[in-house]
């Protein structure tokens, strides 16, 4: 494409070019389509930004960013500082991909946790601490040793741990809400009450490992606030909190999306299993297929031409609407007249009688030329309004019959 | 830059290389090479700036008559040109028109051409005009495809183009027998008809069966032998043909009975009659004047005769539009007083519409009357006729009732028209030219003009 200036070069009658040059159609372009280039392009900006950007805070409860009473932020600060790797996570899977040996998986209340992630997070390798987890989650994390007993009340004044786990020995006191209980098996239990309500319960399993066996540890808190930032600081709790959290280098923080069903290391998203795995790119394909073909028909081959068009208002319009009027309103005898002086004036025209004839002449005349009787012809011309549409539609057609009757003479 | 329908099929070709390699990045590839062969498909194409275009078009043609708009194209560029061409025309002037919502492409305006560089062809559109008026061409677009005919460039030039459609005139096939009524007013016909005119004409000896009043005594008496006075029709009378444009003229009325879709407008009718009675006007030697107005002077022919006057006037009133407006009367009135002041025969091209003529015709008419011959032309419509023999159900004796009490309206408001001295002719559109006609020929037979 060159840059010459092609105009219309009236010389021999031709047009050549629209008097357009490259530079002029692209700036004409850009002046239409700058705005909507503008805006949409802001519009992308944003959406990347908000979609590499995460919220550094939530709201979720006892979430370890939720900096809010009933979230879990100090603690899990507090941990990292320490050296802890805290690893956030909010599905079972990954919970299950990054809890191996030597990690502690912490899970907290999870009211929707199906059957079998509640399995397969009791058989993870890591050491489990439940906080306030439900009984379905223990029973199947403890093999039925500990209990839950819920609904107690708080206790009035801070209570001795009574056990000889060094966690407990560290917090002190503790006010939390006792709610776990032991039916037997090897379990201890920390801030036990008089009828063996205990606040925490703990589980140890010997899991057989490549260089022999290895201690995992399940522990239960029925009172979940010991590590809320509303609640650390009372009593024990901070201890608590870190003692069994920061048992290892790493630790996994479940905070399950209600969304989510995965209860498997390996599983993806929600779906994912049921196309086959080329269907995303035949789908990219068809959308390049679109795309190509909505501009194939979008340019259109030059521009249209107008035309002024009359407006459309039929003459008979005015008439019909006074039909309907007479109908609406039924004024069978305005109608009745109409078609009663219309006919008269015709027949007067036919026998040869002026307009300004009256209803005795042109009877006389009708009569006299079709051989009807004077009272049925008047009754027709002059008679009363009908009573109803029936009568109206048999006096038209009888009006008819009484013109076709009457000839020029 | 246009695609076209081979970069649709080159997109799909690249199902095969992603069933192939499923990934995002094979149909990545795949969108690049089609962006890259089209781009330079595109830059490849001989550009739509360099055909020069020249169009020739008939200046005017008839309403209804087939004619073309030639466009002759001369590729100036070095590549040789392979082009779709459209020449834009209004949609009535298509042969294709457009006639439901499903049809947008008018085929006929559309041409492929593949020129080499240097050379030219010609391609014809046909064109046939539904409508009265001016039609100015759209743009002539060149899209200009590539080698391998997967993308084009396009531009629209603007080449001027204009048709003007004349009235189609169809009362013209009235006119020969109105002629030959004319000839026997004459007392030129084969058959001795003595006009009745009021001019004297000639002496001639009398003959039995001629009417013994127009013996001329004189006459006999100086050549001994009895001698008549023949008399023909005047001639050089002048004949005033007035249109109303106003909003009267712009309602669309049925052409003939139980027509289905909304015809034409009052004023194409009044059109008809004006040019019919405008043609029989000038051959009997009357001098014709049209006027056309409503609140303004729309147009005018005035001083053409012979074979120039038909054609002034189709294309002066080629243009004519109704307009919503109500007509000025008094303003007609006093154009008509101004331009004409011996008497004349005033026709009045309007509608019998009581309320309009009540409030507007009506008064001034007697100005009128008193110095010329007034006939009211108005035309009638046929969907009213048919609304008023309708008896098959009550909806359509209730609207044959208002068509009645119409009718009677009409008559009446002729009736005062007809006592203020003025002539009525209403009639159905087809109809109106030769009633128009056969009114001036009794006029003009009677001496009344």
């Amino acid at each position: 494409m060159t840059t010459d200036v092609y105009t219309t070069a009236p010389a021999d009658g031709a047009t050549v070019g629209d008097g357009t040059t490259l530079r002029s159609r692209a700036a004409r372009r850009w002046r239409s389509a700058r705005w909507t280039v503008l805006v949409v392009s802001a519009l992308l900006v944003v959406v990347l930004l908000l979609s590499v950007s995460r919220p550094l805070t939530s709201a979720v409860p006892y979430s370890p960013d939720n900096p809010r009473d009933n979230g879990g932020r100090a603690v899990a600060e507090v941990l990292a500082d320490q050296g802890v790797e805290v690893e956030h996570v909010t599905r079972v899977a990954d919970a299950l991909r990054a809890a191996g040996p030597g990690t502690t998986l912490l899970v907290v209340p999870a009211p929707y946790l199906l059957d079998e992630q509640a399995e397969a997070l009791a058989g993870t390798e890591a050491d489990v601490v439940l906080a306030g987890a439900d009984g379905l989650l223990l029973e199947r994390a403890t093999d039925g040793v500990l209990e839950r007993t819920p609904q107690l009340a708080d206790p009035a004044d801070p209570v001795e741990p009574g056990c000889e786990l060094p966690v407990a020995t560290a917090a002190g006191t503790s006010r939390l809400t006792p709610g776990i209980t032991s039916s037997g098996g090897d379990a201890t239990l920390c801030w036990a009450d008089d009828a063996g309500n205990a606040v925490l319960g703990q589980v140890r399993h010997d899991v057989p490992t490549s260089s022999g066996t290895r201690v995992r540890t399940v522990t239960a808190v029925d009172d979940p606030a010991f590590l809320t930032n509303g609640a650390v600081l009372e009593d024990g709790n901070a201890a608590l909190a870190l003692h069994l959290l920061g048992a290892h280098e790493r630790l996994v923080w479940l905070v399950q999306d209600p969304m989510d069903v995965t209860s498997a290391p390996d599983q993806a998203a929600p779906g994912g299993a049921i196309l086959p795995p080329w269907a995303g790119a035949v789908g990219l394909w068809a959308l390049l297929v679109a795309l190509v073909a909505v501009l194939w028909r979008s340019r259109r081959l030059g521009r249209l031409v107008p035309e002024n068009l009359p407006v459309v208002v039929r003459a008979a319009e005015t008439t019909r609407g006074r039909g309907r009027l007479y109908r609406r309103s039924r004024s069978r005898g305005h109608a009745a007249a109409g078609l009663r002086a219309a006919t008269a004036d015709r027949l007067a025209r036919r026998v040869g009688l002026p307009r300004s004839a009256d209803a005795t002449a042109v009877t006389d005349a009708v009569v006299r030329a079709t051989g009807r009787p004077a009272r049925e012809v008047a009754d027709l011309l002059y008679g009363p309004p009908p009573a109803d549409d029936a009568a109206l539609t048999a006096l038209a057609r009888r009006l008819d019959t009484l013109e076709s009757e009457v000839y020029r003479p | 830059m246009a695609l076209t329908r081979r970069a649709v099929w080159l997109a799909a070709a690249g199902l095969v290389p992603v069933l192939l390699l499923p990934s995002a990045g094979t149909v990545l590839l795949w969108a690049l090479v089609v962006v890259g062969l089209c781009a330079l498909d595109a830059a490849l194409a001989a550009s739509p700036r360099e055909v020069a275009v020249r169009r020739r078009v008939p200046a005017s043609v008839r309403l209804g008559t087939t004619t073309t708009s030639e466009l002759v194209l001369t590729n100036r560029s070095r590549r040789r040109l392979r082009a779709l061409v459209r020449d834009a025309w209004p949609p009535s002037m298509l042969v294709d028109g457009v006639t439901g919502l499903r049809r947008t492409v008018a085929a006929s305006t559309r041409h492929d051409v593949d020129l080499p560089p240097g050379e030219s062809a010609r391609v014809r559109t046909p064109l046939r005009p539904t409508r009265r008026g001016d039609r100015h061409a759209g743009e002539v677009t060149v899209r200009s495809h590539g080698p391998m005919g997967l993308a084009a460039r396009q531009a629209s030039l603007p080449v001027p183009g204009r048709v003007r459609v004349l009235p189609e005139f169809a009362a013209r096939r009235h006119l020969p027998s109105r002629l030959a009524r004319l000839r026997e007013l004459d007392g030129r016909a084969a058959v001795q008809v003595r006009g009745e005119g009021t001019e004297f004409d000639s002496l001639r000896e009398y003959v039995v069966g001629d009417d013994v009043r127009s013996i001329d005594w004189r006459a006999t008496a100086r050549r001994g032998d009895v001698v008549v006075r023949t008399w023909r029709p005047e001639r050089d009378r002048r004949v005033v043909v007035v249109l109303d444009t106003g909003r009267t003229s712009a309602a669309r009325i049925e052409a003939s009975e139980g027509g289905a879709s909304a015809g034409a407008t009052r004023l194409e009718a009044s059109i008809e009659a004006a040019l019919l009675l405008a043609a029989l006007a000038d051959r009997a030697g009357d001098r014709v004047h049209v006027l056309a107005y409503d609140r303004a002077l729309r147009g005018r022919v005035a001083g053409a005769s012979g074979p120039r006057l038909l054609p002034a006037l189709a294309d002066t009133l080629a243009g004519l539009e109704p307009v919503l407006l109500e007509t000025d009367w008094h303003g007609l009135v006093g154009q008509v007083r101004s331009r004409v002041t011996q008497r004349a025969l005033v026709v009045l091209l309007t509608s019998l519409d009581p309320a309009a003529v009540e409030s507007g015709l009506l008064p001034v008419v007697d100005q009128l009357a008193g110095t010329h011959q007034v006939v009211v032309a108005a035309v009638a419509d046929a969907e009213v006729a048919s609304l008023r023999s309708g008896r098959d159900d009550v909806a359509q004796v209730y609207d044959a009732a208002a068509a009645a009490r119409g009718e009677l309206e009409r008559n009446a408001v002729a009736a005062v028209l007809r006592q203020r001295g003025a002539e009525v002719v209403e009639a159905l559109p087809d109809d109106l030219a030769p009633q128009l006609a056969d009114t001036y020929l009794a006029l003009k037979a009677a001496g009344r003009l």
